[in-house]
């Protein structure tokens, strides 16, 4: 392994190793013969014993000095922009699609905000339904098999 | 010559049967059965739409004095349940957006627009379990379910924290699309199935033998323990210079405390989750 540290951004994947987590990073290749650039995947393994990202995350990952084990070789740097949750790096507000949530939240009082809507201050951090109604953290299967247990995962 | 003698002289080779092959594995296949996709356990709807009050009326009339006022016969037109079905449907419809819609005008926004199709799809699931055979609605739900589908994966990727809400309020299940399709056959199932079973094999037996070299780790300390102190007594007594120090003796002595204690620990809490199960 190398001592150049190398810095890379990509998504984080759901994945079922222990402490790590896995980073797709997605380039783009040029095939000569159609003279078209498609999309190309690399996966890493990135240390991450906190579980600081989650599924769909973008994060940057640092090559680490000599490889951990065989999988992990990259740990975890930060999260740029957790998933559904972004911050525009610009005016440093919470962001939406095309809107900010702060415009958003204006338009909702001027019309008479109900008291059944969602409201971004009492919503928990993400990840309260995982397991029991969002399965995103996990890769889905088609079910093959009926074993009589539960499978979640199954599609 | 010399090559002619090489093939003579080869092991041949061992014969293998790639063709065919049955495994002599006892591994049982269940093909699971299948769920049509407007089902709810496929479409993710966890719960089904409230029963219908027999005295609701119609929502324009609700407020109407007149109707109070009325003969039964009159009141009787006025029912949602004497009314056409689509009626009820746009009712469900209202009465969930409003659950969790952001203001009085809001129709469009995403959740609403979630709660529109989620009642939409609970009232054609109910027409379904009592007409299996209508196509047109069949048709109209599959293509609801795929839609909102699609929508929650938007509102996903855009706001987490009110897609989990929507999850809640609406008692849905997201589960993302599994990465490639393929259809459920016999061998590859067979194939998976027999890689589980080794995985398993594999793990128990190492399991098994963690355990066994566990075990010995106790009688190999103090066995050394033992040994290191008579070296050390031969060393000193024979004058030669001493190469077992009190300090090594000390350190196995002290990793043997340690083991026992770990190891009474465990048969601790090994013990009492036993007394726990037979008390459940």
């Amino acid at each position: 392994m190398s001592r150049r540290g190398l810095l890379l951004m990509g998504q984080c994947m759901p994945c079922i190793k222990q402490n790590a987590s896995k980073i797709r990073i997605r380039r783009m290749e040029m095939d000569k013969n159609l003279n078209m650039y498609f999309k190309k995947d690399e996966f890493y393994f990135a240390h991450d014993p906190q579980k600081v990202c989650k599924t769909g995350d973008v994060v940057l990952i640092r090559e680490l000095p000599e490889r951990l084990t065989r999988l992990i070789t990259h740990a975890v740097e930060k999260v740029v922009y957790p998933l559904g949750d972004i911050t525009d790096p610009l005016t440093g507000k919470k962001v939406v699609v095309g809107k900010y949530r702060e415009d958003i939240e204006m338009a909702n009082q001027l019309f008479g905000k109900s008291s059944k809507a969602f409201d971004y201050e009492k919503a928990p951090p993400r990840g309260r339904l995982e397991g029991t109604k969002d399965f995103t953290h996990g890769e889905t299967y088609i079910k093959y098999h009926e074993d009589g247990k539960d499978q979640p995962f199954a599609v | 010559m010399n090559k002619l003698l090489n093939v003579a002289q080869a092991v041949p080779r061992q014969f293998v049967r790639e063709y065919a092959f049955k495994s002599d594995l006892k591994i049982k296949w269940v093909r699971p059965e299948k769920i049509a996709c407007f089902k709810p356990e496929k479409s993710g709807d966890l719960s089904k739409l409230p029963p219908l009050n027999p005295n609701e009326i119609l929502p324009e009339f609700r407020d109407c004095k007149e109707l109070e006022k009325a003969d039964e016969a009159v009141k009787a037109q006025f029912l949602l349940s004497n009314n056409a079905s689509y009626l009820t449907t746009k009712f469900y419809r209202d009465e969930m957006v409003k659950e969790v819609q952001r203001h009085a005008q809001d129709f469009g926004s995403m959740e609403a627009k979630l709660a529109k199709m989620t009642a939409v799809i609970r009232r054609y699931q109910e027409r379904m379990d009592s007409h299996p055979r209508d196509k047109m609605i069949k048709v109209r739900l599959k293509e609801l379910i795929d839609k909102r589908k699609k929508f929650l994966k938007y509102l996903r990727r855009w706001d987490y924290p009110r897609f989990e809400w929507i999850l809640e309020r609406l008692d849905l299940v997201y589960k993302p699309p599994p990465a490639q399709f393929h259809w459920i056959t016999r061998k590859e199932s067979l194939q998976k199935l027999t890689d589980t079973y080794c995985e398993n094999l594999k793990e128990e037996r190492l399991e098994a033998y963690h355990k066994q070299l566990q075990a010995q780790q106790i009688p190999f300390l103090e066995e050394a323990i033992k040994k290191m102190q008579f070296v050390r007594q031969e060393q000193i007594s024979c004058d030669v210079p001493v190469t077992v120090t009190e300090e090594h003796i000390a350190e196995s002595k002290r990793q043997l405390a340690q083991l026992k204690e770990l190891r009474q620990a465990e048969e601790a809490a090994s013990s009492q989750k036993q007394n726990e199960d037979g008390f459940n």
